[in-house]
């Protein structure tokens, strides 16, 4: 028996043993929750709107695969919605920039989401270095970020939101591949190169490590003070990315946007298994984490609930699925 | 008069190991009792079964001549019965000031609802008045010197009645100077008949303050002398060691080769003197020494899990930089921590993510397969005979032993070239013992070398090839295993001097 489980760590049976605890209930919960609203109301389960709720959730998703990175490596970062506005607002100023300078449109679309992304990875970095510099909690290197991008966000944009997006920036939000919307497209691309990452790579396997145990991790030679940064980076160009795909589906730059959407992207990472201590999680239950979240708010959406009462559902879903994991741990 | 503490055959086992068997100890009013034994003789675990730390199995204790109900004895109950212990890590409270601390229990309300600050500073001032302590009650804790806060918990115990206070090792920390002072201190509490217990490794210090010195040894009391002008330290030495046959050396057959491993002048962060050493292929070199002595901080600065402060780290003739353990570990050095839980595993990961740790951060690819880390994984779990359900169950349910072997595996899958080990069998139950020497001999058998550091004097003269003593961050002794014995060894431990030792063993 114990011979087998050596010599064929065969990919399908390994990967439905991570899968077995958190990813898989995590999506019978979902499918239950699917055929309940399904039962209130015939239009929800049909295919224009679940590809419909897909295209919902890929901002909330990319930002908590982002977070995901975060999480694993047992810490946390609150300033991802406040990134969020200030990498989208510089994009957008960076499009009406290069648009005078008329490189023609598809030059000045690439420049804006270079920006945009270059933002994002810059704040992550500064956020991964204050943690390893001066020592402090991340909780709290990206409480002071989460106030700084917000300003900043508004500073630079004078606090007026940008308009005017060309076509093919808006097309990233708003266009189709065949039936299935591009933001889809684009979630689910990261989230197997996100797979791929954290099973099969150094990065991936330290990240856990660090979670797990950040000083036995040190002792094993890992350059701690060198990932702390980088896994921010991701943290922040994904936060970056989500913003682009809002911003393409609005077709503006709201310095005020991304407000409180910190608390989706690390609810879906809690929900999808992940643990408060790090060293756990499974990225694939972060991306249902997002389904999941983003079917809440598209069923209340449908029964009429204010947006209001959603913000309070959402805080709530966070202490579930963080008291889930310590009951896990306790028993 | 009755004696101010008697405890009668007493008895303590943990997990089926008995600790303490059939001790006696006893205390007159004012008496400085000194309380020998070397590193698990059972001192600790005495003085926490009077302190009310720990119940015991067996025996009875009394005080002031009175039986200590001990099925309701606590930390508690003996702080009532006025047993105070002054422990090495403080009991103060940092942010508050002294006279908060003194008045603690309270605040000196006296039942009402306020804090009446003048009449806390005033009963902390005649607390630090009594034993002669000039301190500024309005001060903060932190604020204070080591030897003030030390003096300050005798205070406080002096305030609360207590009748009985243990030390141990009060001078571990503090100067020669505060030494003097905390001496005068003692010798001023005692001729108020309080009784003390004095826990320390320095046997000078015992001479100078205590009146009698009991030896614990094995968890038995080994005897009880008065401390006078005809004491031996040499005979005490020998009392802490005992005179048992060695036990016998692992039969091993290696040829030591060429030098392979040196270490030049290594100054350790918090030890004044450097360290040099040198180890060759092939060679298990012991360091030993108590606690405190300074052993594991050396492996940590040897490694870069702490800085060191100057000095130079040799593998193989190439020099490695030790500035951090990702650089020492690609020089070749392999470190397995004394805290094998805290700093030695990712108790979450898996087995094989565990094992394959070491080596992934030693690599320079990217990526690697995940099939090949398997295999790797697997052959190790099967040659080290880890006990597991399989290679993908989390480390933390693993046994001690078990878990040692995974940080072994670490180590071996990395191909480390000179593996430092501290206090790898603490903790582990004796068949796993065996599996960890194997592996040792093992590892120097294929030409490489082992720094074992270890305070069980039985374990580094079986398994070593030459023997380093160390004491307060110095080497005191090199030793050749098969001609020295545990005597000699705690000799340079307590650093005796080693002619006195040899008079006295002959």
């Amino acid at each position: 028996m114990e011979q087998d489980n050596e010599s064929k760590p065969s990919l399908g049976l390994m990967a439905l043993g991570a899968l077995r605890h958190q990813v898989v209930s995590i999506t019978i919960v979902m499918l239950l929750l699917w055929v309940i609203l399904w039962w209130m109301s015939p239009y929800f389960l049909t295919v224009n709107n679940i590809l419909e709720i897909t295209l919902q959730a890929s901002v909330t998703a990319i930002m908590a695969a982002g977070v995901s990175f975060v999480i694993y490596a047992g810490m946390i970062d609150l300033s991802v919605g406040s990134i969020f506005a200030m990498a989208a607002v510089g994009g957008g100023l960076a499009y009406h920039w290069t648009a005078k300078a008329e490189f023609g449109t598809g030059a000045s679309v690439l420049a804006s989401l270079a920006v945009t992304i270059a933002i994002g990875a810059a704040a992550g970095i500064l956020n991964g270095l204050g943690i390893v510099v001066f020592r402090i909690p991340a909780f709290v290197v990206t409480l002071g970020m989460m106030g700084i991008a917000r300003g900043i966000g508004f500073i630079i944009c004078g606090g007026v939101p940008i308009y005017g997006l060309p076509k093919a920036y808006t097309e990233i939000g708003q266009g189709k591949l065949g039936p299935i919307p591009i933001p889809t497209v684009i979630t689910l691309i990261l989230f197997v190169a996100f797979y791929f990452v954290l099973r099969n790579t150094r990065f991936g396997r330290f990240t856990y490590a660090i979670g797990s145990n950040a000083e036995a991790s040190r002792l094993s030679g890992i350059k701690v003070n060198f990932m702390i940064p980088m896994i921010f980076l991701i943290c922040g160009a994904c936060a970056a990315l989500s913003s682009i795909i809002e911003a393409a589906r609005l077709g503006t730059m709201q310095p005020a946007g991304g407000n409180g959407y910190e608390l989706q992207a690390i609810g879906s990472v809690f929900i999808g298994g992940a643990s408060i201590s790090g060293g756990e999680g499974h990225i694939f239950g972060t991306l249902i984490g997002a389904l999941l979240v983003t079917t809440i708010r598209n069923g209340l959406n449908i029964y009429g609930v204010s947006a209001f009462w959603q913000l309070v559902a959402n805080g709530l879903i966070i202490i579930f699925a963080v008291a889930a994991d310590q009951i896990r741990k306790r028993r | 008069m009755a004696k101010l503490l008697e405890m009668t055959a007493i008895d303590k086992s943990f997990f089926g190991v008995r600790i303490l068997r059939k001790v006696d100890f006893d205390l007159e009013s004012g008496e400085v009792h000194a309380l020998l034994g070397a590193n698990g003789a059972g001192k600790s675990t005495l003085i926490k079964i009077l302190s009310g730390a720990y119940t015991l199995d067996a025996g009875r204790i009394l005080v002031g001549g009175e039986t200590v109900d001990m099925s309701r004895h606590s930390p508690e109950s003996a702080l009532a019965l006025g047993v105070a212990t002054i422990y090495q890590n403080f009991h103060l409270i940092p942010h508050l000031t002294v006279a908060e601390n003194i008045c603690l229990s309270d605040f000196s309300t006296g039942g009402k609802r306020w804090v009446n600050w003048g009449a806390m500073r005033k009963k902390a001032g005649k607390a630090l008045a009594a034993i002669g302590l000039d301190i500024d009650p309005g001060k903060k804790v932190r604020d204070l010197r080591v030897s003030q806060q030390q003096m300050l918990e005798i205070a406080i115990a002096l305030n609360a009645n207590a009748r009985i206070i243990i030390m141990d090792e009060p001078t571990a920390a503090i100067s020669q100077r505060e030494t003097e002072n905390l001496f005068d201190l003692i010798r001023g509490i005692r001729a108020r008949g309080v009784g003390i217990i004095y826990i320390s490794h320095r046997l000078e210090e015992i001479r100078r303050i205590a009146d009698r010195v009991t030896v614990l040894r094995d968890g038995m009391n080994v005897g009880t002398l008065a401390v006078d002008d005809n004491l031996s330290l040499g005979a005490v030495v020998e009392m802490i060691a005992g005179r048992e046959v060695k036990t016998g050396r692992r039969a091993r057959t290696t040829t030591l080769g060429d030098e392979f491993g040196r270490v030049e002048e290594l100054r350790v962060p918090g030890y004044g003197d450097p360290v040099a050493l040198s180890v060759r292929a092939g060679e298990i070199l012991g360091i030993t020494g108590l606690v405190g002595a300074g052993k594991s901080e050396f492996a940590r600065a040897l490694f870069g899990a702490d800085r060191a402060l100057s000095g130079g780290v040799y593998v193989e003739g190439r020099r490695v930089d030790v500035s951090t353990p990702s650089s020492a570990i690609a020089g070749g050095l392999g470190y397995l921590p004394e805290d094998r839980d805290a700093s030695g595993l990712c108790m979450g990961l898996s087995l094989k993510d565990n094992i394959s740790l070491t080596a992934l951060a030693k690599s320079r690819s990217p990526t690697f397969s995940v099939r090949r880390d398997a295999q790797l994984s697997g052959r190790f779990r099967k040659d080290l005979a880890i006990k597991s359900v399989n290679a993908n169950q989390q480390v933390r349910y693993l046994s001690g032993g078990n878990k040692q072997k995974v940080i072994f595996a670490k180590w071996l899958a990395a191909e480390c070239r000179l593996l430092v080990l501290d206090e790898p069998t603490i903790g582990i139950d004796v068949g796993a013992r065996e599996d960890i020497y194997r592996l040792i001999e093992d590892f120097v058998g294929r030409g490489r070398a082992v720094l074992l550091i270890s305070s069980d004097f039985d374990e580094v003269l079986a398994l070593t090839d030459r023997l380093l003593v160390m004491s307060r961050g110095r080497i005191t002794a090199e030793l050749d295993p098969d001609k020295t014995d545990k005597p000699e060894i705690m000799s340079y431990c307590l650093g005796v001097n080693d002619r006195s030792v040899r008079h006295a063993a002959v």
